[in-house]
């Protein structure tokens, strides 16, 4: 299923290259856009220059490959009545779309390191104050990576209700844009916005990995984000086997 | 000739009324589409709300002006998308042979692709748009007298018709190759993040770059340093700064001649 999905993107290598190139052209404005607003400036609220413009770089590209323009294809599923046969096959619904989106991230994972790549071209990366620091940053992006794609995948099952998606995916692909730090680091918003989007998933799936990365979060905080990210990861999982047991009850099957 | 322009304005309201009809059989995604179209353009407002308010200052630029630019470039692309969004769609259509049954029809393949599906997103895009122009027209270091109004609403028409251009060439061009559809979202989300600031940021080089082969200088930077009294900073002759709304015609001529050049070359993908 894994692999079906990888081989979903790669059949449009076009869609694939051009994906590079937009990412390549909006890594290198989204640096100039920072470097600009520096322009020279001291450390603002504790950050320089090079990391606030490493922070952006990196966060476009790891947005970049968690948010593909369709991140599953469940919703297409239900609207063309698929979704009969795959309730057939011998394995969950749930584990069929999850493999089937880790397959779709997998295969668009090269675009993220051209992205990177670019910066790095650009002297826009910096490296990790250390070792342990890598390994914790290694951690805090799988469990980015996990919490977006529970994420995506509840907000997917609206479908079964509404039929149609485009609405509540639009809203949550652009809200999620913003709170997860991936625009705008949490570190220059003000405190009540801060304080509100630390409520929420969101923030653990670029925010958390990034920061720690570039050694803005470190130590115990560092630690504790990541049991942050362990705790979405769970509650998520819950609330979507919950969603799932309502929505099988739900099925409408679109088209004999 | 003005009967013949007159039916093709009633045959774009019978059919975009039947697209309309078509969209609001599902209800909650109306009302989640609307809200989308908001979030989408809205994020990037907020994302500049919060730079600005804690930086100041962008090349010079705070942030009255640049969310004028904005705000300008969000009711041009109302313009543009109201009537027009669906043109997003063409590559589909192209792709699965629906194009087929288009050039069957008596009405041009054109007027078709135009009024194929009613975004209910767009009606979202327009809200914000005229929301914006107003409140950052007023919060703007504008004098603002009929001629400067009226100079307003030539430069959003003529950014709504760049964007239009931008889209209906990338229409064109799918008819020769087979998926353009990212190359678009690439056009709509550069257009989106990036053609708020103040574009000269960027260097000589890529500015004169937005000026020709991307023109998104045009959309609303260009006309924006007329009405903000900034035309000293765009390394364009002033006259020439000051004539940039009248680029929105060129760019939609250019982008519709694409389209019936390579109109021709379609084939059917079969079946």
């Amino acid at each position: 299923m894994t692999r079906a999905g990888q081989r979903s993107v790669v059949a449009f290598r076009g869609d694939l290259f051009t994906g590079a190139v937009t990412l390549v052209i909006q890594v290198m404005l989204a640096i100039a856009v920072w470097r600009t607003v520096y322009a020279g400036r001291p450390p603002v609220n504790g950050v320089s220059a090079e990391t606030a413009v490493a922070y952006a770089a990196i966060a476009a590209c790891l947005q970049s490959v968690l948010m593909p323009w369709q991140f599953s294809s469940l919703p297409m599923r239900i609207r063309n009545g698929q979704i009969a046969t795959d309730l057939t096959r011998p394995m969950g619904l749930m584990i069929q779309v999850f493999a089937q989106n880790l397959g779709t991230l997998i295969a668009r994972a090269p675009l993220g390191a051209i992205g990177l790549a670019a910066a790095a071209v650009l002297r826009a990366l910096t490296l990790p104050p250390g070792w342990p620091t890598l390994v914790l940053a290694v951690v805090a992006t799988v469990g980015g990576v996990l919490v977006a794609m529970l994420c995506n995948l509840i907000v997917s099952m609206v479908t079964f209700w509404t039929l149609e998606a485009g609405g509540p995916l639009i809203v949550y692909r652009f809200g999620s844009a913003f709170l997860s730090g991936s625009l705008i680091p949490l570190w220059f918003m003000p405190g009540w916005l801060r304080a509100s989007i630390e409520w929420l998933p969101f923030q653990a799936q670029v925010y958390t990995p990034v920061s720690i990365y570039l050694g803005q979060i470190h130590g115990r905080e560092a630690v504790a984000l990541v049991g942050v990210q362990v705790v979405w990861v769970v509650a998520l999982t819950l609330l979507l086997k919950a969603i799932w047991r309502r929505a099988y009850h739900k099925v409408v099957v679109q088209g004999g | 000739m003005a009967d013949q322009s007159l039916s093709w304005f009633r045959q774009y309201v019978v059919l975009e009324r039947a697209a309309l009809r078509a969209q609001l059989q599902y209800r909650v995604n109306f009302w989640t589409t609307l809200i989308g179209g908001v979030a989408f353009q809205g994020t990037q407002l907020l994302f500049l709300g919060v730079l600005l308010a804690k930086f100041g200052v962008i090349a010079g630029w705070g942030f009255p002006e640049i969310a004028f630019v904005y705000a300008m470039r969000l009711a041009s692309h109302a313009l543009y998308v109201v009537p027009f969004g669906s043109l997003i769609m063409a590559d589909f259509v192209i792709r699965d042979g629906e194009f087929d049954r288009m050039l069957l029809r008596p009405v041009s393949p054109f007027l078709q692709l135009v009024t194929l599906q009613f975004r209910l997103m767009t009606l979202g895009d327009a809200l914000l748009g005229v929301g914006a122009i107003i409140i950052f027209g007023l919060h703007a270091p504008v004098d603002w007298t009929a001629p400067k109004l009226a100079y307003l609403v030539v430069a959003v028409i003529g950014g709504s018709l760049v964007e239009t251009g931008i889209q209906v060439f990338f229409c064109g061009v799918a008819f020769v190759s087979t998926s353009t559809f990212s190359l678009r979202v690439f056009a709509d989300s550069s257009i989106t993040q990036f053609s708020g600031y103040p574009l000269t940021m960027f260097g000589r080089g890529v500015f004169y770059g937005f000026c020709t082969a991307f023109p998104m200088a045009f959309i609303a930077y260009l006309p924006a340093t007329v009405l903000l009294g900034r035309t000293s900073e765009v390394p364009l002759p002033t006259w020439l700064t000051v004539a940039s709304p009248a680029a929105g015609l060129a760019v939609f001529a250019l982008g519709y001649l694409t389209f019936r050049k390579l109109l021709p070359h379609y084939s059917s993908p079969g079946n």
